[in-house]
């Protein structure tokens, strides 16, 4: 069935661009309907150290994404938007479909319910091509870590032999199947729930309840306690923004209940997380960064115990600059670092630290067709391989 | 001796035949009728509405963008496919503006000679970075905040299509003429090239996204031509 949603939608948007390829947004029935999308192929290197595979079990790196937006504008007070999905050539999605309410049309107020888009962090817009000036995402917003909603350590030896192998994980006490852990921040997918949305001068302010967390949105809660988020950002001119987001949820399974300490269930157990933020731009000039803190409480089970909840800490910076017209250059180094735990025998962080760095260059064929050439670095303290570096190239078409 | 007098009589005639067309030429009048130069004018007529452009379903933002007035997109431009002898005897250096404004280049359509200085001043609140990936001028201004101004030269002749890097629903064109014989027609379509000099000519509607149209044209001394050209 959304198979055939986005065969006529591309019908459709076909029909209305006889000319060839869209350039810009198609819109028919006098701008009621608008249609917009998103084509890119990636081909990287293999990736031995699993550095960017994502939920999918699938390299970043090494995709074929078509996505088509609708904007179905009923009203000013009412529009229905939808994103469809198809990546890596077989996972179809409607990736987002959310109706959103303006109250008031002459205000910029908006109130946003079903599956809407993230509210937390500064880079969640790097899942598209168009908006990432590189090809991989930061490591906060995609990296493995041995998390498991439905499986968790028994102690902190159990944690720390899992160091670095987060893409294929799995513990003592639930779910005995080994799976991907969970990302810091699982931005490649939509929240699920409500969604508010202001601008009052240069402060702009989201606010969401939404089902999972922020490591695993979820179309339904899996606990019955939902995610609460926020962000704000203010514009200080227009060469400088500064941004704040925070977010609290239960992130553990409820399949768990009966392995937690008694009087506990999966509500107990919440993923907690801040970030600030700032962006300075200025002519041929972008900066970006971001420093995130996040933490997981875990259960107490066996001696050594996980005592405290484990922290993530992630620090971002990156950079673009327009060399010639249509020619830019563009930079990220971003760090995943750890709290200690103490196991039987050391004290450790958690998980391995990653580091990576990318740099890419974005050749602009037209506005819309553009093509990238990416190299990228990353180190890790521990798991099987420890550092690879990879080429990736990327061809993006957009309207 | 008949030869002589074949010779000067020849010579006579040549002479009087170069005097008088020399007394004509000299008689500003009767210059001034042959040659007045006329004009073309009607309208350049749409099949359809042209589409006014949107911004991309906003599916990624918590929030709808701020209001934005829709971008006038009726305006076309007629012009002479060959321009007459003289018409780039005077190379013109002129300013003209390309504003931005409410998120929208204001106007969306400037048609200049070559040579011309377009300045795309930034009268919103935000950043703009206007920039081109045409072949006939590839630029880049950056990003510059309210109240700064950049120009570009246009310095070939041809289409330039004028983005902004920001803003993905901000385009505009800028038509860039060897010669002066061109209008930019009102919203209803009407155009007028004044001043042709007499003489055959291609005369060719332009809309943007639309193939072009073109019609042969005659344009007589003094007197102007009515025409209307359809777009497909």
């Amino acid at each position: 069935m959304p198979l055939l949603y986005l065969l006529a939608c591309l019908l459709f948007a076909a029909r209305a661009s006889a000319q060839g390829l869209p350039t810009e947004p198609v819109s028919v029935a006098g701008g009621r309907v608008v249609f917009g999308g998103e084509v890119f192929v990636t081909f990287g290197e293999k990736d031995p150290g699993w550095f960017n595979y994502t939920d999918y079990e699938y390299n970043a790196l090494r995709n074929i994404r078509l996505s088509l937006a609708t904007e179905v504008r009923a009203s000013q007070r009412l529009q229905v938007l939808a994103e469809l999905r198809l990546d890596h050539g077989q996972h179809f999605s409607a990736y987002a479909l959310f109706a959103r309410i303006r109250p008031w049309p002459d205000r910029r107020f908006d109130v946003q319910i079903g599956r809407v888009p993230p509210t937390f962090g500064a880079f969640r817009r790097t899942i598209y091509a168009y908006d990432n000036a590189l090809i991989g995402q930061p490591l906060a917003y995609q990296y493995l870590l041995a998390l498991r909603t439905d499986s968790v350590p028994l102690n902190a030896d159990d944690l720390l032999r899992a160091r670095g192998n987060g893409w294929l994980v799995g513990y003592q006490v639930g779910s005995a199947e080994r799976s991907p852990g969970l990302p810091l921040f699982k931005s490649n997918l939509y929240d699920t729930g409500v969604q508010v949305h202001g601008v009052a001068g240069a402060l702009e302010w989201t606010g969401a309840v939404t089902a999972g967390s922020l490591s695993d949105p979820l179309l339904t809660d899996n606990n019955g306690r939902p995610q609460a988020v926020g962000r704000a950002t203010v514009q200080l001119g227009p060469a400088v923004r500064l941004g704040a987001s925070g977010a609290r949820g239960a992130w553990l399974d409820e399949s768990l209940d009966s392995a937690l300490p008694s009087g506990e269930t999966a509500r107990d157990y919440r993923q907690d997380a801040v970030a600030i933020d700032a962006e300075v731009s200025a002519g041929r000039w972008l900066g970006r960064a971001e420093w995130i803190r996040a933490s997981w409480r875990l259960p107490a089970l066996v001696a050594p115990l996980i005592a405290d909840p484990v922290v993530a800490e992630s620090f971002i910076v990156e950079g673009r600059v327009r060399l010639w017209p249509g020619v830019s250059l563009a930079a990220r180094a971003d760090t995943l670092q750890f709290s200690d735990l103490t196991g039987s025998t050391a004290t450790m962080q958690w998980e391995a630290p990653v580091r990576r760095f990318e740099t890419a260059v974005t050749y602009a064929v037209t506005r819309n067709i553009g093509a990238k050439l990416a190299w990228q670095r990353n180190l890790r303290d521990g798991g099987r391989v420890r550092h690879d570096s990879l080429l990736a190239s990327q061809l993006v078409y957009w309207f | 001796m008949k030869a002589f007098a074949a010779a000067l009589a020849l010579s006579a005639l040549m002479l009087a035949a170069v005097s008088a067309v020399a007394a004509a030429a000299a008689d500003p009048t009767a210059r001034a009728q042959r040659s007045a130069p006329g004009g073309i004018r009607g309208r350049l007529v749409l099949a359809q509405a042209p589409r006014s452009n949107e911004r991309r379903p906003e599916v990624a933002s918590p929030g709808a963008g701020g209001f934005r007035e829709r971008t006038d997109r009726r305006a076309g431009v007629v012009y002479l496919e060959q321009a007459p002898r003289g018409a780039f005897d005077e190379p013109v250096r002129v300013r003209a503006v390309m504003d931005q404004q409410n998120e929208r280049f204001e106007p969306h359509l400037l048609a200049v000679t070559v040579g011309t200085m377009v300045e795309f001043p930034n009268s919103d609140r935000t950043y703009h970075n206007v920039f081109s990936l045409s072949r006939a001028k590839r630029f880049d201004l950056g990003r510059y905040a309210t109240g700064k101004s950049k120009s570009v030269l246009m310095d070939r002749p041809g289409v330039v299509r004028v983005f902004c890097d920001i803003h993905s629903h901000m385009n505009a064109f800028v038509l860039v003429f060897a010669h002066p014989f061109f209008d930019v027609t009102e919203p209803d379509g009407r155009y007028e090239l004044a001043n042709v000099p007499p003489g055959s000519y291609t005369v060719v509607g332009w809309h943007e996204g639309e193939p072009r149209v073109e019609r042969a044209v005659t344009v007589s001394s003094g007197s102007w031509v009515e025409l209307d050209l359809s777009a497909p």
